[in-house]
């Protein structure tokens, strides 16, 4: 008893600087932004209480729900895109030989690049004038399908998710690779001897035992779509006319170029309610009965 | 699970809400310290500069050789200066002034900006310095001062003058095509025409930081076809609203010019910088800018290129109310001075503000090919020929205001996109509507 309640001591004491840094750093921000919500502020000059009035303006606003519906694009295109894509190269590439190495560190490439240098590299890809897609495009014969990939809005958040995607996928394969390699080999065998093979294995074995992980995935993923940024503010910074406006970009805007800090603050409180909902839900959903 | 759910969630948002708490990465600006005992009898100061003087064009060295020399003739002055590029620097500044931490001395831009700085109590004037030196404030041109000032308090003197929409054209490629320079809406119009059956680009057009179709195309056009008087009424809500018959006019004129096909393909994805580079190769007849393509062009364009070039004002617009002969600009940035200087560092302030914003470094600004706000010579050997032919033009036609240096972020910033949204087929009377709204909005929280 008198050891475990001293082990438990010095966890405490260990855990406690990290701790307080985490509720300075990021708890405390969430309420001191929360609250700044309800004050028409400048950002310069004195703050005005208005009670849910900033709230309520995102409730109406319909560059808000513009953004939410792009956000969720993301999201769809984040979660249905990069973690099949990951847990399928996962599968391929569990083997050791120089080939799977070379694509393995291929996939994880983009993730080392900083997120500024992808922006601008899909830029020039997708670039009205010097743009190598519809160069190509225009080669292979298919000039009517060239577009104004970043300008166009009925195109323009298709294309921001081919990067998206592109450049996440690393970490996840990752994350799944550690998972399938952490499963004993004994279940191999055992499923052998019960001539467990193929989808069969992979259903009834393999996901099952990495399951955890793919819901850890998911919430990276989710979460990661949410604060979406970097990306977008390069390629397009949200426009043409809000068209590829994120929940993070529109509050980035209103905040920092348009200076209504208290309703960027309202607006990032919201975002924070609504990834909250949304992982809950995808845990929700993802819950498997562990009898 | 749950555990470890919520703290990603917390980790999510910490990114979004760390973008509001950081960013006033300014040092808190040193107090004089009186260091007294020192070789020369002065006293040490601190002061801290900001500016954003950082890019490679002429302008910039010169301002930072001006900072540099300062430096040499005053020992006693230790400067600290954060040099902060062009794209980040307002927001930086803003950040800090959210936070009451204003550097000393930095660049400040009329109208709004100083506005605002001064309401906030955050700058102090500078009539002290300007009543001291009657010869420097009197050159100035005028309405130099107009954005800086405010009653009767003067809290800059500007180093820039920034026309926004010249309208600048390839004399060779209208000749090839038997153009002249468009006078009027329909010679335009005419031109488009031209150039577009033989396959080449009649207006370039960077529009993707979205300010520019607003500032450099729309702030003329619309002057134009409102005249000025109405734009101001409708600034600040005296009997005037942007839903008027005459601005839905002028929003239809621009759109009407991009349904013509005057600007080349995928003009909302390409940036101002761009735009002056797809000109400069030739690549389109004409483009409208501002004056501080000038300073750009000198350092990348070649002297052949250069030499082909033109500038004219917008062309006149039927029927309009608007004074045709005009460029709409604005006066550029000058040095703001922090509330909190005072005593010797307010001297050593003054100091440097004068060899920045004083006669010598007006002329050296201007031999750089940035246009001043001050009276000056030009040596027309110093510049290039094209910032000559700007400098005359400017100098013979009046000036009006631009739209995002009259009215507020907020309404500036629904003109931006509005255009944005025109430019791809929005409809004018409810792009005209979505501003109004903006304008209410913002005087009604001005008023409470």
């Amino acid at each position: 008893m008198t050891s475990t309640g001293r082990a438990r001591g010095f966890i405490a004491i260990a855990l406690l600087p990290a701790l307080l840094l985490f509720l300075f750093f990021v708890i405390v921000p969430i309420f001191w932004s929360a609250y700044y919500g309800f004050f028409d502020w400048k950002g310069i000059g004195s703050a005005k209480f208005i009670g849910f009035g900033n709230y309520a303006e995102v409730i109406h606003d319909p560059v808000f729900w513009r953004s939410f519906k792009n956000n969720m694009l993301i999201v769809a295109a984040s979660v249905f895109g990069q973690v099949p894509i990951a847990l399928v190269l996962a599968l391929l590439l569990l083997r050791n030989a120089w080939i799977h190495k070379f694509i393995r560190t291929s996939v994880f490439m983009p993730m080392v690049l900083s997120s500024v240098v992808v922006g601008i590299i899909w830029g020039y890809i997708y670039h009205p004038e010097i743009g190598i897609l519809n160069f190509l495009l225009d080669r292979l014969g298919l000039a009517s399908w060239k577009r104004q990939w970043l300008s166009d809005p009925s195109v323009s958040m298709y294309s921001l998710m081919v990067p998206i995607i592109w450049n996440y996928i690393g970490p996840y394969l990752i994350l799944f690779l550690a998972a399938l390699q952490n499963i004993p080999s004994e279940m191999d065998d055992a499923a052998k001897i019960d001539g467990a093979q193929g989808s069969r294995k992979l259903f009834s074995i393999t996901l099952p035992l990495i399951w955890d992980t793919i819901k850890v995935a998911v919430v990276l993923c989710i979460s990661g779509s949410l604060k979406a940024f970097d990306l977008i503010y390069i390629m397009t910074g949200g426009g043409p006319a809000h068209s590829t406006e994120l929940l993070a970009s529109y509050m980035y805007n209103n905040t920092f170029s348009i200076y209504r800090f208290g309703y960027g603050s309202a607006v990032s409180t919201t975002i924070i309610l609504i990834s909250l909902v949304l992982i809950a839900g995808s845990q929700y959903l993802m819950k498997r009965d562990n009898r | 699970m749950k555990k470890k759910t919520g703290a990603l969630a917390a980790l999510t948002l910490s990114a979004s809400l760390a973008l509001a708490g950081c960013g006033s990465g300014g040092k808190e600006s040193g107090n004089a310290n009186a260091n007294n005992g020192q070789g020369d009898g002065k006293e040490k100061v601190t002061l801290s500069l900001w500016h954003n003087y950082t890019g490679d064009d002429q302008r910039a060295k010169t301002m930072r050789a001006i900072v540099e020399q300062y430096q040499k003739d005053h020992p006693n002055v230790e400067l600290d200066i954060q040099a902060i590029p062009p794209d980040g620097y307002r927001t930086r500044l803003k950040t800090v002034a959210a936070a009451n931490e204003m550097p000393d001395l930095f660049v400040m831009w009329p109208g709004v900006m100083t506005k605002e700085f001064q309401a906030g109590d955050l700058i102090q004037p500078i009539n002290e310095l300007l009543d001291s030196k009657t010869e420097w404030k009197n050159n100035f041109l005028p309405g130099s001062f107009d954005g800086f000032t405010i009653g009767s308090d003067i809290y800059s003197a500007p180093i820039a003058l920034s026309p926004t929409s010249i309208l600048y054209y390839n004399k060779s490629i209208l000749d090839a095509n038997g153009l002249q320079v468009p006078k009027t809406w329909d010679d335009l119009l005419k031109a488009v025409e031209v150039l577009k059956s033989k396959k080449i680009t009649p207006i370039a057009l960077g529009n993707k930081a979205a300010w520019l179709a607003q500032s450099s195309i729309f702030s003329s056009l619309a002057d134009r076809v409102t005249g000025t008087e109405w734009f101001l009424k409708a600034a600040s809500n005296d009997g005037a609203k942007f839903t008027d018959p005459e601005f839905v006019k002028a929003l239809t004129y621009l759109q009407d010019l991009q349904k013509a096909g005057a600007f080349q393909d995928g003009f909302n994805a390409l940036d101002n910088t761009q735009m002056e580079q797809y000109f400069a190769q030739g690549k389109a007849a004409m483009m409208i800018d501002g004056g501080w393509a000038l300073t750009n062009l000198a350092a990348t364009a070649s002297q052949d290129a250069m030499s082909q070039m033109g500038a004219a004002v917008l062309p006149s617009i039927p029927g309009g109310k608007g004074d045709p002969n005009t460029l709409s600009g604005v006066v550029g940035t000058g040095l703001g001075m922090g509330k909190k200087v005072s005593g010797a560092k307010k001297q050593a302030a003054y100091d440097l503000l004068y060899a920045m914003a004083g006669p010598d470094a007006q002329k050296r600004v201007l031999e750089s090919n940035q246009l001043v706000s001050y009276k000056v010579d030009l040596d027309k050997s110093k510049v290039t020929p094209i910032f000559a032919e700007v400098y005359a033009l400017v100098n013979s036609v009046n000036r009006t205001p631009v739209y995002d240096g009259v009215l507020s972020s907020a309404v500036a910033d629904e003109v931006n996109n509005g255009l944005q949204d025109l430019l791809m087929g929005g409809k004018p009377e409810t792009i005209a509507k979505k501003i109004q709204d903006a304008q209410d909005k913002s005087t009604q929280s001005d008023k409470k």
